[in-house]
């Protein structure tokens, strides 16, 4: 063997020798056992404390909630998305409280508008979607469906359905301030609707005294807006205060 | 961190939040361009040794210890890159033979160990030996080390050095062509980056190493000459020009391969793809890699090399000549710091939702600025100059067998 050949193996030998000892050396001994990686990491991870519960462990308690979000469209989304980390609270539910997320500003980081979303998931835009009120009063965080909105109007009547929809006057039916013929669907120039005639009206439910549901906002029917009929000052399809 | 308001005003349309700030900084620019050096200078020395291009012959050394120098920089910018460098040396001792990343280790070492060593101490033993005999102090003591102690000057030992320096040549050009097409494969084989996703990609990579490592070496070459104030070989350098001006034309014969493919192919991609390019990248692809870095260099060298035409098309003096190479060669440096940079940054600089452009805010200081990445480009010159001193390159330092031995 020439003399060169017989040095450079010395050295490749004490290189591949030197590897081969560190590789003993270095390598953890549970390296491999199950995989590309060192198996005795499964159960450092394993003696971590556990801090999600899972939707399973809530129906102990919260059957009918677990129910209800199983059936609606946000049964993809687990209970510990919007509650948080809950397995303490399932231990001891009353030293543990989960806040529950109540604020309008929550819901929009899921559907606030936003083009990378999949085409169909439901957004609105926050700024215009009813605006100021929290998302739970017209929507169930458990069961969410849009409130039906009466739509058939919105056939002929579009713009000012679509109007309607996104105000504070959503929930009203047409029928309610339009006394509507059924001929009127059929032949719209033949009977016309009636549209409300004066203060009173609106008084019905705006009125100081009215027997209408709580939440409405009230005004002094006597006093406020002097003797203007009240849609010259708030367009009725889009009641603004401002 | 960048300063992310910063950035996030000069986002255009839309971009995923993860997507704002570059993963892969100037250090991973700075990579593919060093190891395509390492590769191009490599593959000149091979022309010498194995294509027998006597011409070359004062450029070979030269050649060899550059692709060293730059090869023992090439780590660098990726250690520098990573969160924890101290843990690197892990790829070697439980290898992942599914994740190309992790073999770089592999392939590096190889290319090291088993071809640019090796081949450079077979060529030098002999000198080696003559030299530790003759000289006095620690350079007697160095040299001898280097030997290895392997004395043996016999002539068939000699004989011996050789044949295993052409066979080491032999198994080298594939190996540099893995080196660096390895990088490319890196990139080409990212199936999400419509920038990257190509198998063109290694092959490019491969010939803009060429083209940058021997454009490297004529450098090296006039200015170590002139500071030595000995006289440039000007048909070596002519040489060496035709070589460039060949490896160019095929070097953009393949981008302009892969550009035409991807127009005509108009994938979904090529909105953004063409936005990226107009905007973005224009300075950088248009201006820098396309017209100064390519066709400008490949103008030049057409017309005063003797690459197309036996002593060129237009005859220069061969004081212009030179200085006309040292320019196209400059040049080339330009153009293909620039590839690299189009391919890495570019590649990052648009959304996966093709839907948006961010921008690239290079760091100053830091660990991934712009003060280490210069560093990094000049410790390589650093090296080959202590290389230089250790094994000087030039005939003349050559040591010469005695007759009578
Ligand atoms: C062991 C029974 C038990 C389990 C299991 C349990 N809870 Fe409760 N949870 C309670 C009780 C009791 C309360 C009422 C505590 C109070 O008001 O002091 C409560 C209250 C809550 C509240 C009310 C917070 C509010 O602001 O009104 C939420 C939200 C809640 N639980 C979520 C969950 C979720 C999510 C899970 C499953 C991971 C879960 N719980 C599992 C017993 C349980
Ligand atoms: C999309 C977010 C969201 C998800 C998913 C969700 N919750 Fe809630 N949860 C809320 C909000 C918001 C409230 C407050 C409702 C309110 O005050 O009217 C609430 C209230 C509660 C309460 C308090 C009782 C009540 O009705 O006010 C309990 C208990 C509760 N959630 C349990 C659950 C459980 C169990 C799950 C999974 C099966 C779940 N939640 C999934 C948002 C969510
Ligand atoms: C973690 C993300 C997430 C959060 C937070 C979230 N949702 Fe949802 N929401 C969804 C998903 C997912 C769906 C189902 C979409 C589908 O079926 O395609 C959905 C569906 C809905 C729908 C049904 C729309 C339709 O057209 O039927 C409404 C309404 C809704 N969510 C309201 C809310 C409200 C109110 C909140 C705040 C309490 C909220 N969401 C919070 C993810 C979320
Ligand atoms: C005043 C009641 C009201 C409030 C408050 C409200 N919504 Fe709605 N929301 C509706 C009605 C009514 C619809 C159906 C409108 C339609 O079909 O155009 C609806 C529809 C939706 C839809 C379905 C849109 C689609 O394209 O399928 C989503 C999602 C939704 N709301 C989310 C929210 C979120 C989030 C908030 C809080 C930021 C919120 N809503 C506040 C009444 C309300
Ligand atoms: C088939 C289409 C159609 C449908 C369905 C329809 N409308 Fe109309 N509506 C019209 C047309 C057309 C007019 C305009 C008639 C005219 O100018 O003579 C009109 C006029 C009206 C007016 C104005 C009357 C006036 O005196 O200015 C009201 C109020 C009205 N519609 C309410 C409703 C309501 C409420 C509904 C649903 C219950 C409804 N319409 C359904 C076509 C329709
Ligand atoms: C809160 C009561 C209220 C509701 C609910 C309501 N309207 Fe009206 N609408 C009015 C009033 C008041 C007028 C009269 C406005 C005027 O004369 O300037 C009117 C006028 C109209 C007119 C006449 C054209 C116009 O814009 O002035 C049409 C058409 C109409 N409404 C259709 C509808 C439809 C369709 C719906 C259901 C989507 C509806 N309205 C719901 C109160 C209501
Ligand atoms: C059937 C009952 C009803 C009638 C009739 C009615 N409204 Fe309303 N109005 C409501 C409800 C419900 C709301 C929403 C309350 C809330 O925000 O919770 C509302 C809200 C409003 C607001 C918005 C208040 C705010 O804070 O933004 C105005 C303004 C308004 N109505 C004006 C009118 C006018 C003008 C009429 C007559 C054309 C009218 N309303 C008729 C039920 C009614
Ligand atoms: C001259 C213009 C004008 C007229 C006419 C008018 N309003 Fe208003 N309304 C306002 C203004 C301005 C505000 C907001 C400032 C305020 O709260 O007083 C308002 C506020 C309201 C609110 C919200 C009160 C709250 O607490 O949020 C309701 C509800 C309302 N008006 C209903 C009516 C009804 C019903 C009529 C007809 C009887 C009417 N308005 C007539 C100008 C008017």
């Amino acid at each position: 063997m020439p003399q060169q050949l017989a040095r450079l193996l010395v050295v490749f030998a004490v290189f591949t020798g030197g590897l081969v000892v560190t590789r003993h050396l270095l390598i953890p001994k549970t390296f491999g056992q199950r995989g590309h990686y060192r198996a005795a990491a499964v159960t450092t991870i394993q003696v971590r404390p556990l801090r999600y519960a899972g939707r399973e462990a809530c129906a102990d308690c919260h059957a009918d909630i677990v129910g209800l979000h199983g059936k609606g469209r946000h049964q993809t989304v687990s209970c510990e998305v919007c509650h948080g980390p809950a397995a303490a609270h399932t231990l001891a539910p009353v030293e543990n409280q989960l806040p529950a997320p109540r604020k309008r500003a929550y819901c929009p980081l899921c559907h606030g508008y936003d083009p990378s979303r999949p085409t169909g998931f439901p957004q609105i835009d926050p700024v215009s979607h009813n605006p100021m009120k929290p998302c739970i009063t017209c929507h169930n965080p458990h069961q969410p469906e849009p409130p039906h909105v009466p739509e058939e109007c919105g056939a002929c009547h579009g713009e000012i359905a679509r109007t309607k929809a996104v105000s504070r006057h959503a929930l009203l039916p047409c029928t309610q301030c339009h006394n509507t013929p059924v001929q009127h669907k059929v032949d719209p120039r033949l009977l016309h609707p009636d549209k409300p005639r004066n203060r009173e009206f609106c008084g019905q439910c705006h009125a100081k005294d009215a027997p209408s549901p709580r939440e409405i906002p009230r005004i002094d029917l006597a006093t406020h807006g002097g003797r203007y009929l009240c849609w010259q000052c708030h367009y009725p399809h889009m009641p603004e205060v401002d | 961190m960048e300063p992310l308001g910063e950035v996030l005003k000069q986002v255009q349309g839309y971009i995923y939040p993860n997507e704002v700030e570059l993963h892969w900084s100037l250090l991973i620019v700075v990579y593919p361009y060093v190891t395509g050096l390492v590769a191009g200078a490599f593959i000149l020395a091979s022309l010498v040794r194995v294509f027998n291009v006597k011409e070359l012959q004062p450029t070979y050394r030269l050649s060899l210890l550059t692709a060293l120098g730059y090869l023992i920089v090439a780590p660098l910018p990726l250690l520098a890159h990573l969160a924890h460098p101290e843990r690197a040396f892990e790829i070697f001792l439980t290898p992942n033979v599914h994740s190309a990343m992790a073999m770089f280790g592999f392939v590096y070492a190889w290319y090291l160990m088993v071809v640019l060593l090796l081949e450079i101490w077979f060529d030098y033993r002999k000198d080696l030996v003559l030299w530790s005999a003759q000289e006095k102090g620690v350079r007697r003591w160095v040299h001898w080390i280097l030997t290895l102690g392997a004395t043996d000057l016999s002539s068939k030992a000699v004989r011996f050095d050789q044949s295993a320096g052409r066979f080491i040549t032999i198994i080298g050009i594939p190996s540099a062509f893995l080196l660096h097409g390895y990088v490319g494969f890196i990139f080409g084989s990212v199936k999400a980056n419509p920038w990257w996703s190509s198998v063109l990609m290694p092959i490019v990579f491969l010939f803009s190493a060429i083209v940058s490592g021997i454009a490297l070496v004529l450098l090296l070459y006039v200015i170590s000459t002139l500071l030595r104030s000995k006289v440039v070989d000007m048909l070596c350098l002519d040489k060496l020009a035709s070589f460039l001006f060949y490896a160019l034309v095929v070097d953009f014969s393949l981008e302009m391969l892969d550009f035409i493919h991807r127009l005509y192919e108009a994938e979904e991609s090529i909105g953004i793809l063409s936005q990226l390019v107009s905007s973005r990248l224009f300075l950088s692809l248009v201006i820098l890699q396309a017209l100064l870095g390519t066709i400008l260099p490949l103008l030049m060298l057409g017309i005063i090399s003797p690459a197309l035409r036996g002593r060129g098309s237009l005859k220069t003096p061969d004081e212009l000549r030179r200085l006309l190479y040292v320019a196209a060669a400059a040049l080339i440096q330009v153009g293909i710091f620039s590839t690299r940079w189009n391919v890495v940054i570019g590649g990052q600089l648009f959304s996966k939702s093709l839907r948006g452009l961010t921008v690239y805010k290079m760091q100053l200081l830091g660990i991934e600025g712009l003060i280490v990445a210069g560093f990094l480009l000049l410790l390589p010159l650093l090296l080959l100059l202590v290389l230089i001193v250790l094994l000087p390159p030039w005939p003349e330092a050559e040591a010469h067998l005695p007759e009578a031995a």
